[in-house]
């Protein structure tokens, strides 16, 4: 018995191996459904409870964003289904085309684009409906790195006889092509300029590399590279003052606790306050007295952890790394596109749940990001049903 | 532990991006652990869940009233129409709809009132709202009745629109007294920085006995605590922390209302007069004191405004009326602090001057041609009427007599000339004379400082270094001339001037000192000033700083505090010398004291006393002036005493016996009650304070900036006046 042993019959094991290349194709993976629907009505719970007090007090309805939360649920749930019905296969038609159209997407921004909290990320399609595309890009690029490199793998394949190894290192001109993949939305997330999204782009691109397996000299060189720019950025002035400043209240918390680091001191006295069971659903008074600001969104982890103490956000934890855990032995399961996509996604998801709860807990700077399944927001719910939709059908398939 | 499977290098791939995640998430768990329940200095929110806001209950203002305990300044209620903005916003149209109907019934628009009721900052300019921002704003003071009951009869129309009754200052004689109450106004940052317990609902004195006797009348401000919600709405009122405000204390003052309002009327009227024999009579004051113990009964001037006007705030329009050039300066109190050449009427200090320093004989006759020429110039009577024969000092004050006072006042200067060659320090008897009797140094009435003038006279020190100062521009006017000036007269004049101060402005002439003696050339006196220095010569020379308040009164009905006239100084005048004068001046004594035949005739004739000055200004018209005196009654010793000093004096009016003469008989027939009771109880001033009855205990309620809420002069039916949210529609 090994912990990376990999038998039907052991469904359990902790570490997906890599099966051979005939596999059958199987049915839904409960679990991984199981957990982003546990995370995506516990998202509902701690958004209505981050906005019942302040829209009675305002006069609007407590429930409002309770229900609109659900019917963001619902959405992704179809795009789900919807998605996860697909055969994996077709990818490889479909891989360019998300890639493109969200890369549209994110050029329309400039365009026609609204500015929400400093970022020019939103494309208003009247009332209240926005769209983010940035969300939808983080799926675009990961599908679109999968596919280029499996695609790629295949051509030389089928053009050299000797058989090669699916797992053999991408070439210098692969890697070439995926860093102009990443280059391109990364570069017009960064201008909107939304920090969060491009490194949430990073991390996944990152994996998706990893998982590619492009050699350590490509990765490590990519990392240092990461590391210049992001420097070059802070000291030459490519940021927006307002993100230097977030960094700088990150490095320095007790400085400014009434601008930039004004969140995070709030979010860290709500979830200190709550303590190992949390002070009970509705019952937060940091959360009720409506202290954290974009509490529905970036910092409802802050809710979980003042209402529902430790246990209650080291449940969602849990959550994340069990949706983690069934991405990855989806991958493993996987043939190699299938298995980039299902890394990239699980990359996707464990980063920014990380950067996310990360920021919340002052371990993080503050950049405008939601959790996973779980903040207010209808495009990245959508990106996400969509995203458990491609696990669901790469694991089909 | 050997795999059953080959572990490629894709195997690998994925271990480390499970490492990766894996790593991830057990750091997290780590810190939630650390920051929930591990961490030893856990954050707390000190600000606490609902936080206290303080809305200040302004104290209403303590009451002005006259020697009779009759009301000058009190407190008016008024309804007063707030808008409550949080309410307003919380509306699904965020209270456009409210607020377009509060703008029709106001006569306003919804734009310009939304504009009011938003709070300032550097990004919202006026109008805007000052105060805090979680207190209801006042959009209309002096709500009609039709409003008031059309936005209480129809609350679900008006959510966040409450009427509130509030106190202000109320001036319920209009004009009355105006130069002397003053005016209130809106707490400024200024004010703020020099007190700091003023807050933005007070209001404050800004001149005269309003400003004068702030601290007074302006009482405590009270308090209302309210619990407000993050978002700054009111949860909750906070028992125990209130407090009631409590009502400043009540200043009593000498004036009596009826001989005010009688020196007012006279004035008014004698303008009027005055206008209707051609005279340009721009302006006049009135000033009635108690010569015994330096306390002021009636101070009235000419032009004269409505303080009420000032109340919440002055309208630009408004103001720019009382300020335009054409418009007569009406806010400047011509009684206390205007200042104008005495003409005649200083013949009292010159008399005293010349008899007390043995430079005339009371027993001797001097003449009084019709001109008399000093240093090359000729200086002539008024109209160069001259006596054929020398006269008494007596009859020289009687008939007015300019030139009886040149050749003594010439005399002074030759000496005095012959002292600086030598080398020894001028006497300059006249100027230190004037200056016992105050002229040159403001008169020390409890009015602000700027409100009261000080006259002025000249001498070889001032006017020495006036010239050094201003040596260069007068050379400078003489060149250039004065090509704005319109009046040719004027231009040349003036040019003519500045040629002689170029050159010899540091001069002081023998001319100059005679038209001392007459009470013109630089010498200015205001008629406050005046009065007091005839009071000085009734009352055996004291010099008072003369009063216009004398008690502070409590709430509950105590005095506090008296306030008494100090004597400033003494006239070094003998007591024979001034009874003298007074009695030179007796207009028993008929057609031989000029002024008096206003006063033949009238039954009280004996009993006053007079000076009458006609002074002579370039360019102007000649301003009529009356000092006088009465009822005279003489004491054991047989010095005469009188119970007033009226001094009158019409701007451009003509000579004091055709202007002012008759303005003053019109005040003494009412003082004396020649024609029906006196307006004065024994035609003497008051002298017990009145009885001020203790304040009703005030109920307040939060009102919006400035007034303050006057619980018990509120109607039964009136609104609640406690912001209250009406209507939160879902």
């Amino acid at each position: 018995m090994t912990l990376l042993a990999r038998d039907p019959r052991a469904p359990f094991s902790l570490m997906p191996s890599v099966l051979p290349l005939e596999r059958r194709a199987r049915g839904y993976d409960w679990v991984l459904i199981a957990a982003a629907l546990a995370l995506s009505l516990a998202g509902a719970v701690l958004v209505w409870a981050a906005t019942r007090d302040a829209a009675r007090a305002q006069g609007a309805n407590p429930e409002g964003f309770l229900y609109r939360h659900l019917t963001n649920l619902a959405i992704a749930a179809v795009l789900m289904v919807v998605v996860s019905r697909c055969d994996a296969r077709l990818l490889r038609l479909f891989g360019p085309i998300v890639y493109v159209v969200s890369l549209l997407g994110l050029a329309a921004v400039f365009v026609v684009g609204t500015t929400v909290n400093g970022a020019h990320a939103w494309i208003r399609l009247g009332g209240d409906l926005q769209l983010q595309p940035s969300e939808f890009m983080k799926l675009g690029l990961v599908v679109g790195m999968a596919v280029l490199f499996a695609q790629r793998d295949a051509e030389r394949r089928s053009c050299s006889e000797h058989a090669r190894d699916e797992d053999a290192s991408p070439t210098t001109s692969d890697v070439l092509l995926a860093m102009i993949l990443i280059a391109v939305p990364l570069m017009m997330v960064m201008l909107q300029p939304d920090l969060g999204s491009a490194m949430v782009l990073a991390a996944a691109a990152f994996g998706v590399l990893i998982a590619a397996g492009v050699r350590a000299r490509w990765t490590i060189g990519l990392l240092l590279l990461t590391v210049l720019v992001a420097v070059l950025a802070v000291k030459g002035g490519l940021l927006a003052e307002y993100q230097v400043a977030r960094f700088s209240s990150f490095t320095h918390p007790g400085q400014d606790t009434q601008g930039a680091a004004y969140n995070v001191t709030q979010a860290h006295i709500a979830i200190a306050n709550g303590g190992l069971f949390g002070t009970g659903l509705f019952d937060g008074p940091q959360t009720n007295g409506g202290f954290v600001p974009e509490q529905r969104t970036d910092f409802v982890f802050s809710v979980a952890g003042e209402e529902f103490g430790l246990l209650g956000g080291a449940a969602l934890i849990g959550l994340y790394a069990v949706l983690c855990w069934r991405g990855m032995r989806i991958a493993a399961d996987s043939e190699r596109a299938g298995r980039l996509v299902a890394i990239g996604v699980v990359c996707w998801i464990a980063f920014q749940a990380f950067q996310n709860i990360g920021m919340n807990l002052g371990l993080m700077p503050v950049t405008g990001l939601p959790l996973p399944f779980v903040s207010y927001g209808g495009s990245s719910m959508f990106a996400q049903g969509l995203a458990i939709g491609l696990l669901q059908a790469v694991r089909r398939s | 532990m050997a795999s059953r499977r080959r572990r490629g290098p894709g195997a690998r791939r994925l271990t480390v991006v499970v490492v990766l995640v894996a790593s991830m998430m057990l750091t997290l768990a780590g810190r939630l652990y650390y920051v929930q329940l591990l961490d030893p200095n856990k954050p707390v929110q000190t600000a606490g869940r609902l936080h206290d806001g303080t809305i200040v209950v302004p104290a209403p203002r303590g009451q002005i009233v006259d020697a009779r305990g009759r009301v000058l300044v009190d407190n008016t209620s008024t309804q007063v129409l707030t808008v409550n903005r949080e309410t307003l916003l919380a509306l699904p149209d965020e209270g456009t709809s409210v607020l377009a109907r509060l703008a029709t019934l106001l006569g306003s628009t919804a734009a310009r009132l939304a504009a009011e009721i938003t709070p300032c900052s550097p990004r919202v300019p006026a109008p805007c709202w000052r105060g805090q921002p979680y207190q209801p704003v006042p959009v209309a003071t002096h709500a009609s009745t039709a409003v008031a009951l059309a936005v209480s009869e129809h609350r679900e129309q008006f959510p966040g629109v409450t009427l509130a009754t509030v106190t202000q200052p109320n001036y319920p004689n209009g004009t009355l007294a105006a130069h002397l109450l003053g005016y209130t106004g809106e707490v400024t940052a200024a004010d703020k920085k020099a007190n700091a317990a003023l807050t933005d609902a007070d209001t404050v004195g800004r001149s005269g006995l309003q400003q004068q006797y702030d601290a007074v009348l302006r009482g405590i401000d009270g308090k209302q605590v309210v619990r407000l919600t993050p978002q700054g709405t009111v949860a909750a009122d906070v028992a125990g922390g209130d407090m009631p405000p409590v009502q400043g204390n009540t200043l009593v003052t000498s004036i009596d209302a009826d001989v005010q309002k009688l020196a007012e009327m006279s004035l008014e009227r004698q303008i009027g007069d005055s206008r209707a024999k051609g005279k340009r009579a721009t302006s006049g004051a009135v000033i009635v004191m108690d010569p015994n113990t330096g306390r002021v009964i009636a101070s009235a001037s000419y032009p004269t405004y409505s303080p009420q006007q000032f109340i919440g705030g002055i309208s630009k329009a408004n103001y720019a009326a009382l300020t335009a050039p054409d418009s007569g300066d009406p806010l400047l109190s011509r009684a206390v602090a205007g200042q104008y050449a005495p003409g005649s009427t200083f013949k009292l200090i010159t008399a005293s001057s010349l008899v007390a320093h043995q430079q005339i004989a009371l027993d001797g006759s001097y003449a009084c041609p019709s001109s008399v020429a000093i240093d090359g110039r000729v200086k002539t009577n008024y109209d160069s009427e001259s006596f054929g024969r020398p006269l008494s000092l007596q009859d020289a004050l009687g008939y007015s007599c300019d030139t009886f006072f040149y050749a003594p006042a010439a005399a002074e200067y030759y000496a005095d000339q012959a002292r600086v060659s030598a080398g020894q320090k001028p006497t300059e008897f006249l100027q230190r004379t004037a200056a016992a009797f105050g002229v040159g140094r403001a008169p020390g009435i409890d009015l602000p400082a700027a409100e009261q003038a000080s006259g002025s006279y000249a001498d070889r020190e001032t006017r020495r270094a006036r010239w050094t100062a201003n040596q260069a521009q007068y050379c400078k006017a003489a060149k250039r001339g004065f090509p704005d000036e319109p009046d040719p007269v004027q231009r040349a004049y003036r040019t003519a001037l500045a040629a002689e101060n170029c050159t010899d402005g540091w001069r002081y002439r023998a001319g100059d000192n005679a038209d001392m003696a007459i009470g013109q050339g630089e010498t200015t006196m205001s008629p406050l000033q005046l009065a007091l220095a005839y009071s000085a010569m009734l009352n055996g020379g004291r010099i008072f700083a003369p009063t216009f308040g004398w008690a502070v009164v409590d709430g509950a009905g105590r005095v506090v505090r008296t306030i008494t006239p100090k004597v400033r100084s003494r006239v070094p005048v003998p007591r024979s010398v001034l009874n003298y004068i007074t009695d030179s001046l007796a207009f028993s004594r008929g057609w031989a004291v000029s002024g008096a035949f206003a006063y033949i005739g009238s039954p009280y004739q004996s009993l006053i006393g007079g000076k009458t000055g006609t002074a002579e200004v370039f360019g102007h018209q000649d301003t009529s002036w009356l000092a006088s005196w009465g009822p005279l009654s003489r004491d054991a010793t047989g010095n005469p005493h009188a119970k007033f000093v009226v001094v009158g004096m019409v701007e451009q009016a003509g000579t004091g016996a055709t202007a002012a003469g008759p303005m003053l008989k019109r005040i003494y027939d009412g003082l004396l009650g020649a024609d029906g009771p006196a307006v004065i109880p024994g035609s003497r001033p008051e002298t017990v304070l009145p009885r001020i009855a203790p304040q009703v205990r005030v109920t307040s309620t939060p009102a919006p900036r400035g007034p303050t809420i006057h619980g018990e002069r509120r109607q039964p039916d009136a609104a609640p006046t406690r912001p209250i949210r009406v209507g939160v529609s879902r």
